[in-house]
């Protein structure tokens, strides 16, 4: 725990804690509600989806309940009630700029991360664009474990954050730049002979062959008589010749030594020769350009840092590289992601304890098969990604999303500060503008909950059961009732049982009369197997606390990769194994993606490119880079308007600046400042900080709207572009447009008159 | 204003007329509305808490310990005054040794009652008695207050009794006026002067050590800090004493040649010059090293502090000090009369300038400091705070401070002041 | 202890309460505190939970992080221009030779035997001559009616009364109950340690003697019962 929940009882019992039914009565987000009774809002509600589903379609109400990770449930309802209605839920992790894309693509897993445990056995701890210090308050002691036994730990950072305060190093470095960093660690690490040939040629698709002509890979059709064609090709210095690789079991074939470099004539079935090259050839290709000293241009570091953190990274293992929502959280996060993964895979640090590549972001993960709660009958919910309610679907957008043929007409937002936690709000309220029926389930007065026409209190954690397990622990809790909902809340569960009974009866009977309780029995159930993740866990083990999943301890990514051979990838839950395996066709760790629209954009082998904001802000009108790192007095947008914790931080939102830029704009500490881009605008209060470099400002997402002196919140600025390499697969939350909240470009002036 | 001296009327009640009767009773009037309101204000602090005062967690001591401080000062050095002459045998202060004395009493009067509004808990005051703490300078110093207002207000008597036996007052209790009489009262007289000298350097002491043995607060943990106090006890109360005086020689109550306003005042310039002296060897050893623990005397010469600084030394010494030291100046008494009312405002300065700059800035001042110890908007932290009595505090200092000056209307409306010529 | 409250030590699970447990302690211990400046990450999950174990109202804290910088969780730059931030959590460091109880007229804050500085307010007469004498600045008064932000109290122990001076108990209620003050029980970072000094080979006489742990402002001569370690020396790249 932290200070955080330690106050939660301001959240409980606070000013802002909403204990009765609403309907609105002003303007949307005039605040003006009437109290209601849960009959009228329910049949409301009912009447108002029923409307919308036989006029528009059932698809055109957007659920948002956030990432289901942290809830299996209550915000399982959510799913359960779309697919018996047929509505469009929405996606959370790649909404959230979580989902790193770098892994769907290099390892064809949604993500997979070692348990935070496993950090104290480290030997050395490379943090990109993390702050555990703020955002891991309960697992960062094992930063420390490690360091009292003797681990370094180094901090890329282009802020000093707290962690960087804790650090051995703290690299500086520009934002947005951290992939050009880890292509010159990697480029260093070849060059010194330090990396771990075996490893690349055993787990990656360093060895199979592409046909630079066409850019795919060698195919055993295209080179073996009757060979198969998901099969590849290697090239065997022993024989001189091509070998087929399957894709059944990782590692070498018997005997072989394949080739990683070079080119290598290889004769093609169809009579004709190709000068095919390695996988591995095309990246060290591109890793040649980035020199120490070319890496610093584009980094701001000094390339003798480069080095020496090459090297000593390299030096020991187990090495960790922990990556955070800082290094992710950019339009091309992707390409940060494989640079950084390519490190890990040449120092053949990952499937290792105390090593791995782990990118900790978000609170996604479904650790069990939650299906008999989320599909009722076996129905699924289409799954919509949330970005595409939020400004529209794109030209690029994959074929397999279910955009809902009439567009948006209602939403249903629960588990979520949508309006202020969005990217891009003042694009979202054009979608607002459109909706019949806006319903948010909440227990806080958030901004959202003022723009709903009908507000239902939602109970608290503290007053309902639900099931959850994180990314960083592999462990089940139940959650247990504490107290008696406040006032006239209502568990999520109950809140759709009731709506469900309104509108479709007969499936509410058959799928809606169940208690929380069977649901977690259920989901018990359905993973008890002999090895399934929760074997020998049961309801009454929980109540005891916290049970340990049927997993290796330490809880390794990629483990079984490493140790067993099993190709990649691991099963992504909820998602079945083959949704996900399309991700990475070879079964292995893939630094070649040979997907049509990689190469189309140059981004086949890892790379780095610019910030993708420069392309709609020039940096010359736009000079500052606006980061919204996560604030450690709030989640997200929750606490913020905690007594206690305002107490401390002093309840209003401050921009982090550097002297330099403070200077040249005449901004002192405690100015009014706006701060603004072609998307939107907030005026807050300058801080003048040292931990801040010229060139960008820091200001810690999740402020209230009413906490600005001006604006909808910090995120009126950023930015609802979308990657189409994120479009190239569809599953939801896996391989999904996520959202680059730090790709932002703003300008800062003061506003009106210091006020101290 | 002419410099002879009006006749004197010494034993006869003063107030005579009509006229001055209604103004005396107006005056009193006056007095009591104020005490009333300044009660009024007490209860209200006493429900409602100290909260209601500029008072918090930084700043913890205020107006009340000033005003507490002031009036020690004030006492003491009236006090001071008195016997000094007499042990001294400086004939000449004897016209204003009865209002010296008199000033003295009710300056501690007031002290004392000063220290009831500054309480959290005022009700509770007999602790002090039941559990009272031999290691607490507070529990000595008011025991000291209680032992010197006793004494001074004795010394009054002591004082009076001649004149009110004479007048056949039961505030003579019984005693008479033979020269036996006479004769013991002279010997009690200077035996007292021996006694109250000490007593009041120590009041003024034990005041000081409140302060002074406190290594928690760089500006006050000083071996000068008792010295200093004496030093500005006997410049404020000195100079207190020659206004009054002057007030009430023009009253009629009181008669003396100016020749004595010239000596007072030529006293009160060496008072303030061994005051200077000691501010000076002070401050030069604080911020001789330019070590940190000079940071507090620093702060005084910069910042908001500088000109309360410039007042307390500038106005408060400097002004003062150069008037008296002019023969001419000092021969006028409106001139001492300035001349002392500004050094007692100078010493009112210093004694604040002596709580704010010790207190506003912790001992520990990194960031975000204190919690200030009431809900505020923004941070409930402040490294820093500046002190600004509310206007409960003034109403409270103005109902006490109207007390002092009725218990000195009373008592120089029916006690005698003049001190009869050398027999 | 507030009447009619029930200890939340009691609803504790046998893992939770093992985990606050005290561990060994000398005949006559003499109870202290040791606060790990490398460790801690600036939280104020300590203060928070201090803030409610104790029915502490808005306004007042007995338990708080300083930041060694520019500004709460700011750094600062330091010689050579590199930039440095350090937490210090600060509370009563339960001095032996303590101010506090020196000046305090009516002997309303005294000592225990274990040690411990503790705070009678019903004695108490709100002169704040102790807050005076504290260099360290952990007095609270109570300046007027308490303010929460919810209708309830928390905590267990009872409100204390207007215009009396209060501070950190090192949580005696808990003691009582062999169990951790509540800021060593709720620090994420395991950055306190709670036990007796007395106890030459116990986990605090170990930590102060092997991380060279220090007295915070040990000029002052207050001999406090709270130590702190000091941060590491880093190994830059
Ligand atoms: N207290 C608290 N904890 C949280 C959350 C919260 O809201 N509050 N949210 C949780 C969730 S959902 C998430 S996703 C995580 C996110 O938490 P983190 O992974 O820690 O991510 P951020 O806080 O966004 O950013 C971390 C650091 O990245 C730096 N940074 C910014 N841009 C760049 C860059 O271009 N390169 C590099 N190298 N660094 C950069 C920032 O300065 C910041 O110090 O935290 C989780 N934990
Ligand atoms: N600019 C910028 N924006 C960002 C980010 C960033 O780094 N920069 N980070 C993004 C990331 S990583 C994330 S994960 C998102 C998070 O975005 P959100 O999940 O929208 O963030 P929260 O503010 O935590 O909103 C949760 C809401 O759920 C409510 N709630 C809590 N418990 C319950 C409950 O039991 N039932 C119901 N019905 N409601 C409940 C809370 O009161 C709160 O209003 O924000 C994203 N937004
Ligand atoms: S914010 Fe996270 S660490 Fe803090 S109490 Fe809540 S769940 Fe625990
Ligand atoms: S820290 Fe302050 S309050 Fe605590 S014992 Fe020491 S002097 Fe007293
Ligand atoms: S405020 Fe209370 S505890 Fe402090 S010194 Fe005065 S009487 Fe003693
Ligand atoms: S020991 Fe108890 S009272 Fe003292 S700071 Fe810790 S939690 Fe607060
Ligand atoms: S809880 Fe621990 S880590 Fe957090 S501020 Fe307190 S001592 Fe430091
Ligand atoms: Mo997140």
């Amino acid at each position: 725990g932290c200070m955080k929940g330690l106050s939660y009882v301001n959240q409980i019992y606070g000013e802002d804690r909403i204990t009765t039914p609403l309907v609105r009565t002003g303007e949307r987000g005039s605040g003006d509600f009437r109290e209601a009774t849960w009959d009228e809002v329910l049949d409301q509600i009912a009447t108002g989806f029923k409307d919308i589903g036989e006029r528009w379609g059932w698809d055109s109400i957007h659920v948002f309940g956030q990432v289901p990770g942290s809830g299996y449930i209550q915000k399982g309802a959510n799913y359960r009630a779309s697919a018996l209605l047929g509505m469009s839920h929405g996606t959370s992790f790649d909404f959230n700029g979580d989902l790193p894309m770098g892994m769907p693509i290099t390892f064809g897993v949604q993500n997979a991360e070692h348990e935070a445990k496993d950090w104290a056995n480290s030997r050395f701890l490379l943090l990109l664009g993390a702050n555990p210090v703020e955002t891991r308050i309960p697992d960062v002691h094992f930063l420390f474990d490690a360091i009292e036994r003797g681990a370094r730990m180094v901090v890329v950072d282009p802020s000093f954050s707290p962690t960087a305060a804790k650090a051995d190093a703290h690299l500086r470095i520009r934002p947005g730049t951290d992939a050009a960093l880890g292509l010159a660690l990697c480029r260093q690490v070849v060059e010194d002979g330090a990396w771990d040939q075996a490893f690349m040629a055993a787990y990656t698709d360093a060895m199979l062959l592409v046909n630079p002509d066409t850019g795919l890979r060698l195919r055993a059709s295209d080179v073996f008589a009757g060979g198969p064609e998901t099969h590849f090709v290697a090239w065997d210095t022993t024989t001189g010749g091509p070998v087929e690789i399957g894709i059944d079991r990782l590692g070498v074939p018997a005997g072989v030594a394949p080739a990683l470099e070079g080119t290598l004539d290889v004769r093609l079935q169809s009579g004709a020769t190709v000068a095919a090259v390695p996988g591995f050839e095309l990246v060290r290709h591109e890793l040649e350009r980035w020199t120490p000293e070319r890496a610093a241009e584009v980094t701001g570091l000094d390339p003798d840092a480069i080095v020496r953190l090459a090297r000593a990274y390299a030096g020991v293992k187990p090495a960790a590289i922990l990556m955070g929502g800082g290094a992710n959280h950019w339009y091309h996060g992707d390409l940060t992601g494989r640079a950084f993964a390519l490190l890990a895979a040449l120092t053949g640090n990952i499937g290792r304890s105390g090593g791995g590549f782990s990118v900790y972001v978000g609170q996604y993960k479904v650790r069990v098969d939650t299906s008999s709660w989320w599909s009722p009958g076996g129905a699924k919910a289409h799954v919509v990604p949330s970005i595409y309610f939020v400004r529209g679907r794109t030209e690029t957008m994959h074929p397999d999303v279910p955009y809902p043929a009439q567009g948006w007409h209602g939403l249903f937002c629960t588990f979520a500060n949508m309006f202020v936690q969005a990217m891009d709000v003042n694009r979202l309220h054009e979608t607002l503008a459109g909706l019949d029926l806006i319903v948010v389930v909440d227990h806080q007065m958030t901004e959202t909950v003022k723009w709903a026409d009908v507000v239902l209190p939602a109970t608290t954690w503290y007053e309902k059961t639900d099931l959850t397990a994180t990314p960083l622990h592999p462990f089940l809790q139940l959650q247990q009732p504490a107290i008696d909902p406040v006032g006239e809340s209502r568990s999520e569960v109950w809140i759709w049982r009731e709506l469900m009974k309104r509108i479709d009866p007969a499936a509410a009977a058959e799928f809606f009369d169940v208690d929380e309780d069977a649901a977690i029995a259920a989901i018990l159930e359905s993973g008890g197997a002999a090895g399934g993740p929760t074997e020998g866990i049961t309801l009454a083990a929980l109540t005891q606390g916290p049970a340990r999943l049927n997993v290796p301890d330490p809880d390794v990514a990629f483990k079984a990769q490493i140790e067993d051979l099993v190709p990649f990838p691991p099963r992504s839950l909820p998602a079945p194994l083959e949704a996900t395996a399309v991700f990475v066709p070879t079964g292995r760790i893939e630094f070649y993606k040979e997907e049509q629209r990689f190469r189309d954009l140059g981004e086949a082998v890892p790379t780095w490119k610019p910030p993708f904001d420069d392309e709609t802000h020039d940096p010359g009108a736009w000079p500052l880079t606006l980061l919204t790192p996560h604030s450690k007095w709030r989640i997200h947008s929750s606490y913020a308007n905690n007594a206690w914790l305002s107490e401390i931080h002093g309840g209003r939102p401050e921009v982090f600046i550097s002297a330099a830029d403070a200077e040249a704009r005449g901004i002192e500490t405690g100015d009014q400042i706006r701060v603004w881009n072609t998307r939107g605008e907030v005026v807050a209060w300058a801080h003048v900080s040292e931990s801040e470099q010229p060139g960008s400002v820091t200001l810690y997402e999740g402020w209230w709207p009413r906490q600005f002196a001006k604006g909808k919140g910090v995120n009126e600025l950023t930015s609802s572009a979308v990657n189409p390499i994120h479009e190239i697969h569809y599953v939801a939350n896996m391989w999904a447009p996520s959202t680059g909240w730090k790709d932002c470009r703003c300008q800062v002036e003061k506003a009106g008159i210091a006020d101290g | 204003m002419s410099s002879a001296a009006p006749p004197i009327t010494s034993g006869a009640p003063v107030l005579t007329g009509r006229a001055d009767r209604r103004a005396l009773y107006a005056w009193i009037a006056l007095l009591l509305a104020v005490m009333g309101i300044g009660a009024a204000a007490f209860l209200y602090q006493f429900a409602n808490g100290l909260a209601v005062t500029g008072m918090r967690n930084i700043v913890m001591w205020g107006q009340y310990i000033l005003f507490f401080m002031f009036f020690v000062g004030l006492s003491a050095g009236g006090l001071i005054v008195a016997s000094a002459g007499r042990l001294f045998g400086v004939g000449a202060f004897k016209p204003i040794t009865r209002l010296a004395v008199l000033e003295a009493t009710i300056a501690v009067i007031l002290a004392a009652t000063f220290i009831l509004p500054d309480l959290g808990r005022p009700e509770r005051i007999i602790n002090i008695l039941l559990y009272f703490n031999p290691t607490s300078p507070m529990i000595w110093d008011i025991a000291i207050v209680f032992v010197y207002m006793a004494m001074s207000a004795f010394y009054v008597w002591l004082y009076c009794r001649a004149d009110l036996a004479r007048r056949g007052s039961w505030l003579a209790f019984g005693s008479g006026t033979s020269e036996r009489t006479m004769a013991r009262e002279e010997r009690v007289k200077s035996v007292m002067a021996w006694v109250a000298l000490p007593a009041a350097i120590m009041l003024h002491s034990i005041t000081a050590w409140i302060f002074g043995l406190q290594i928690s607060r760089g500006f006050w943990y000083s071996s000068i800090m008792a010295p200093m106090f004496i030093a500005s006890a006997l410049v404020s109360g000195l100079g207190l004493v020659i206004v009054l005086a002057l007030i009430l020689r023009r009253l009629g109550r009181l008669a003396f040649p100016d020749s004595l306003v010239a000596m007072l005042g030529g006293l009160l310039g060496a008072f303030i010059a061994v005051e200077a002296f000691l501010l000076l060897a002070e401050y030069l050893t604080a911020l001789y090293p330019g070590a940190p623990e000079g940071e507090a005397a620093a702060r005084m010469l910069s910042g908001p502090y500088l000109p309360l600084f410039v007042l307390e030394v500038v106005v408060g010494l400097l002004i003062p000090f150069v008037i008296l030291s002019q023969r001419r100046l000092r021969a006028s008494p409106p001139w001492v009369a300035a001349a002392a009312v500004i050094g007692i405002l100078g010493i009112f300065v210093h004694r604040l300038n002596l709580v704010l700059n010790g207190l506003s800035y912790p001992n520990i001042d990194l960031p975000p400091g204190l919690p200030v110890g009431t809900p505020q908007v923004g941070s409930s932290f402040s490294v820093y705070t500046w002190y600004v009595p509310t206007l409960v505090e003034w109403l409270i200092v103005a109902g006490i401070l109207a007390f002092g000056a009725l218990l000195l209307t009373a008592a120089v409306a029916f006690l005698p002041m003049q001190e009869p010529e050398a027999h | 202890m507030a009447d009619g409250r029930v200890s939340p030590v009691e609803a504790l699970s046998p893992a939770s309460k093992a985990w606050g447990e005290i561990g060994p302690r000398s005949a006559a211990p003499h109870w202290g505190m040791v606060v790990d400046q490398e460790r801690c990450i600036g939280c104020w999950s300590c203060a928070v939970i201090c803030k409610s174990e104790n029915d502490i109202p808005l306004g007042m804290w007995w338990n708080r992080i300083l930041t060694e910088g520019e500004s709460l969780d700011q750094p600062e730059v330091v010689r050579g221009g590199a930039l440095e931030m350090q937490w210090l959590p600060l509370t009563c460091q339960h001095c032996e030779n303590a101010p506090c109880v020196k000046v305090c007229p009516v002997q309303a804050t005294y000592h225990r035997s274990d040690g411990l500085v503790m705070q009678d307010t019903d004695r108490c007469i709100g002169c704040r001559y102790c807050m005076i004498a504290c260099p360290y600045g952990v007095r609270n008064m109570n300046w007027g009616a308490p303010e929460r932000p919810t209708p309830h109290e928390t905590g267990m122990v009872g409100a204390r009364p207007l215009g009396t001076v209060e501070k950190c108990t090192m949580c005696v209620q808990r003691l009582a109950e062999d169990q951790v003050p509540a800021c060593v029980w709720s620090c994420p970072a395991g950055a306190r340690v709670f036990g007796d000094l007395n106890e030459p080979e116990g986990r605090l006489a170990t930590l102060i003697r092997e991380r060279e742990g220090y007295e915070l402002l040990e000029e002052a001569g207050t001999k406090p019962s709270v130590r702190y370690l000091p941060p590491r020396r880093r190994s830059p790249l």
